[in-house]
């Protein structure tokens, strides 16, 4: 046992000594921050109003229409401030004292196809304000087409937007929970190989531990590595107040999957024992992984995004069926082992 | 040239041994796989995927959207499966239940995103168009001033008519994630051309090639040509699989995959174990991928976006169209970094510095002399201040994108001070480095060295500006950036004095080359802020 722990010793250390691992939180500190900065985007993109209410700015929409027409109505239920004109004329001027961002004119028509004429500034807000007004226009749409006798169903359907909801359960969380993985293998190929190769692994073979031992040593160290990230990750996203249910069950989850990646990685640097192979097919059969459980409807990223939301459906059970996988891998990895040393 | 083509047979043969008789079936494998990840991601990559669960009943458009999981349920039992949280919306037929709670009302906006789309449908196909879809809107730029009295303001004709109901939301995640798609072999590729150079470098063949009749040159492009070819190849094939442009869709990429594989020369060039290797090329792979996909984001919304060339792929995925400034914006920089990574590698190609064993700093400062030593001070100085620039403005770029997690004032002092610091270890490093080695002594040459960094630095700038003034006119943060501000001479009198303050602090004053620098970027930062109208 103490061999064991020696060797898993010297697996972290050199981890630590080499600051590599310094690189490899950078690494995940940046796609966090990347990650929120992607955010501030996506959120502008897909849901502008967050934006405005976020940065407390408005568009001011001056509008030119006949009277009773109902797009002022849709514009104001949008929170979009509006002040009606009698002519384009007039509208222009305000425009030009800077107190409109936009002009929007509806001309007097009786059935056919309406055109209405938008005025803006060409700069880099110009597709804020088209995308805010997005919304209103289509419900204004939707108006004509009730018009003219055509039913368009599930139109008053309104939720609260969940871009940021979406992003941060389905891609930044699964990012987070998995990347300690995917470094875990990497590390475990760099340091069997380097050891076969550099002819180090005789020499660790007279210590009083089995081939078996020293594959698991370095095994543990690497997911020991990712136990450490992953609980970090989910310490932060606590104090950003990202609220994660079923934390056992997601950071159990983190942990497996470092566990079969370690675990792979370890089965393809036996099978291959060069570096260069190794971590060629290692890449690809993580990717064929993710694709086939992608496939199958078994992929845990999706069963870590509908844990952490709190899905009725997904339990600890989810993260059993990875478990067994780990096991059946590890044996399959136990009995190979061997093959090492030869 | 027969000398490179030699040495890229060289190479294929290298890998064929090293794969035994598989590498046919390596590389059928590799784009099996990727094939296979490919069509399962196509419809899983989206945001969200999985997420919801809806129940329906009766009549209701099929729900083909990944974000959702649809259980058809008893029309009785699904008020009370939504009560039990084990669905978070409830269809039935025309009528929609949810709860008030954030999660339901999530997925209320998200069936309300794939409904609208499949009633659209619906209308589309049974009606005429125009009854289907009656309204037009005209898209209208005013002029940023008003018009003279008596002149007509507006302008004659729309410059874009479209249908608010058919207009695609500007975002293209989607899009980006198939521009992604072709980076994937590009960079699973260049690490493949990483790892051979790694293990030449330690079986010590790469110092046995370079006493043989060839240049360092050669043996660099002789080693990269299969790679390049290869990862240009598959570029060409994923443009025929998606109906894409093959020829627009290799000129978009090709700057790109120099670009890859510029940085992929450089990691094994200055790294020594694998285990190093492996967390720098991740490293390097997570920066270049946010450096690409992160501008990409912003198509159509900002041009900004110009700055990755995944905008141009996001473009020709979209079948718009971009203008030659809009290519050259992205695409110029990435082929001079290329450029710059084939002169360094060249110099740094010699035994000494491949195996020795040195701290990273130090081995950079070497790599430096090694490009500066052979020709004058007074024209390497120069040419190597103006060939940073596109490396200077990458690094900008990244700094830029995560500056945006802080808070606006935050964001724009925090970028002023990195963009300075950046700028002036461009302008400064080289000829303290010769300095250090001795080959500049006195104050004057190094004034005159300061001062041609600077205008070599200032020359590019404006080259680089000159490129991108109609591309990213709107772009306010890479005026902030580039500093346009003031006449010629006031920018380029500012880089002198930063510059030479700098220099003669670590050369004359013997402080250290970081405090020193330190100095500089301070007063940098100042004028900089001045510029931006801090101070007024």
């Amino acid at each position: 046992m103490s061999a064991f722990l020696a060797v898993m010793k010297k697996e972290l250390n050199s981890v630590l000594r080499d600051r590599t691992m310094v690189i490899a939180i950078i690494i995940q500190l940046f796609i966090a921050s990347f990650s929120s900065a992607l955010l501030l985007g996506l959120l502008a993109l897909y849901d502008p109003d967050t934006v405005m209410q976020y940065s407390g700015s408005s568009v001011h929409v001056g509008l030119v229409s006949p009277a009773g027409d109902p797009l002022q109505s849709y514009l104001s239920a949008r929170g979009i401030p509006t002040t009606r004109f009698s002519s384009l004329d007039s509208a222009e001027r305000a425009y030009y004292n800077g107190r409109l961002n936009a002009i929007l004119m509806v001309p007097q028509t009786a059935g056919g196809l309406v055109d209405i004429q938008l005025y803006l500034a060409d700069s880099d807000f110009a597709p804020i304000i088209r995308t805010v007004l997005q919304t209103p226009l289509k419900q204004y749409e939707n108006y004509l087409r009730a018009q003219r006798g055509v039913v368009v169903r599930y139109t008053g359907l309104q939720g609260k937007p969940a871009t940021a909801f979406e992003f941060i359960y389905s891609v930044l969380l699964p990012i987070l929970m998995f990347f300690p993985a995917f470094v875990a293998g990497s590390m475990v190929i760099d340091s069997l190989t380097e050891e076969v190769e550099n002819n180090t692994l005789q020499t660790l073979l007279s210590a009083p531990l089995s081939i078996n031992g020293i594959v698991n040593a370095k095994i543990c160290a690497a997911v020991l590595l990712a136990l450490v990230q992953c609980s970090a990750w989910l310490g932060l996203l606590w104090l950003n107040r990202i609220s994660v249910q079923n934390s056992a069950w997601v950071l159990g989850l983190g942990i497996l999957v470092a566990g079969i990646t370690a675990t792979g990685a370890a089965l393809v640097a036996v099978l291959f024992r060069d570096r260069e192979r190794a971590q060629f097919v290692y890449s690809l059969a993580l990717l064929a992984a993710v694709a086939i459980t992608t496939l199958l409807g078994l992929s845990p990223v999706q069963t870590l995004s509908r844990l952490a939301i709190g899905d009725y459906y997904t339990t600890g059970w989810n993260v059993a069926l990875v478990a067994a996988f780990l096991a059946v891998l590890w044996l399959s990895l136990s009995s190979l082992a061997h093959r090492l040393a030869t | 040239m027969h000398q490179i083509l030699t040495i890229a047979w060289r190479e294929i043969t290298r890998l064929r041994s090293r794969f035994g008789g598989a590498s046919p079936l390596a590389v059928i494998l590799m784009l099996a796989v990727l094939g296979l990840a490919a069509f399962a991601l196509r419809n899983g990559a989206a945001l969200g995927n999985g997420l919801y669960r809806v129940g329906v009943s009766g009549d209701v458009p099929t729900i083909a959207d990944s974000r959702f999981a649809v259980v058809k349920v008893d029309p009785s039992q699904g008020q009370a499966l939504l009560d039990q949280h084990a669905i978070d919306v409830f269809v039935d037929g025309s009528q929609v239940y949810s709860r008030t709670d954030q999660k339901s009302q999530y997925a209320l906006t998200a069936l309300m995103q794939t409904l609208e789309k499949q009633e659209l449908l619906r209308v589309g196909s049974s009606y005429t168009y125009n009854l289907a879809f009656p309204l037009r809107v005209g898209i209208n730029y005013l002029s940023s001033t008003p018009a003279a009295p008596g002149v007509a303001a507006t302008p004659a004709a729309p410059v874009q008519t479209i249908i608010p109901s058919l207009t695609p939301p500007p975002a293209p995640f989607a899009q980006v994630i198939i521009a992604l798609l072709y980076i994937l072999p590009i960079t699973f590729t260049s690490i493949f051309f990483t790892s051979s150079f790694m293990d030449e470098k330690i079986n010590r063949r790469l110092v046995i090639l370079l006493s043989a009749p060839v240049t360092p040159f050669q043996i660099i492009l002789g080693k990269m040509l299969p790679y390049v070819l290869f990862a240009l190849a598959t570029t060409a094939l994923i443009a025929l699989l998606t109906h894409a442009p093959v020829l627009l869709a290799l000129a978009i990429y090709a700057p790109t995959t120099l670009f890859i594989f510029a940085i992929y020369l450089m990691v094994p060039l200055f790294y020594r174990s694998f285990k190093d290797t492996t967390f720098i090329a991740m490293l390097v792979t997570t920066l270049t991928t946010a450096y690409l996909v992160f501008p990409a984001m912003f198509t159509n919304i900002s041009e900004f976006a110009y700055l990755s060339p995944l905008t141009l792929a996001v473009k020709m995925v979209r079948a718009e169209p971009f203008s030659w400034r809009q290519y050259l914006l992205p695409s110029l920089p990435m082929a001079a970094i290329f450029g710059l990574a084939m002169f360094a590698g060249t110099r740094m190609l010699n035994e000494e510095f491949l195996m020795g064993y040195r701290p990273l700093t130090r081995k950079l400062t070497d790599a430096i002399y090694l490009m500066l030593k052979r020709a004058r001070p007074v024209v390497s100085v120069t040419l190597m201040s103006l060939g940073m620039i596109p490396v200077v403005y990458l690094v900008q770029l990244v700094f830029l994108a995560i500056a945006t997690n802080l808070s606006v004032g935050a964001m724009l002092g925090s970028t002023l001070v990195a963009a300075a610091f950046v700028e002036e270890i461009a302008k400064s490093l080289g000829i303290a480095v010769l300095a250090d080695h001795g080959l500049v002594h006195s104050t004057g040459q190094l004034l005159l060295l300061a001062f041609l960094s600077a205008l070599g630095f200032l020359v590019g700038e404006k080259l680089l500006l000159l490129v991108s003034i109609n591309g990213v006119s709107q772009a306010s943060i890479s005026s902030v950036l580039f500093s346009t501000g003031g006449f010629l001479l006031v920018p380029l009198i500012a880089h002198f004095i930063f510059t030479s303050v700098v220099l003669l602090l670590h050369t004359k004053a013997r402080f250290r080359y970081i405090l020193a620098l330190a100095i500089g970027t301070l007063l940098h930062a100042l004028y900089n802020w001045y510029l931006v109208g801090g101070l007024r």
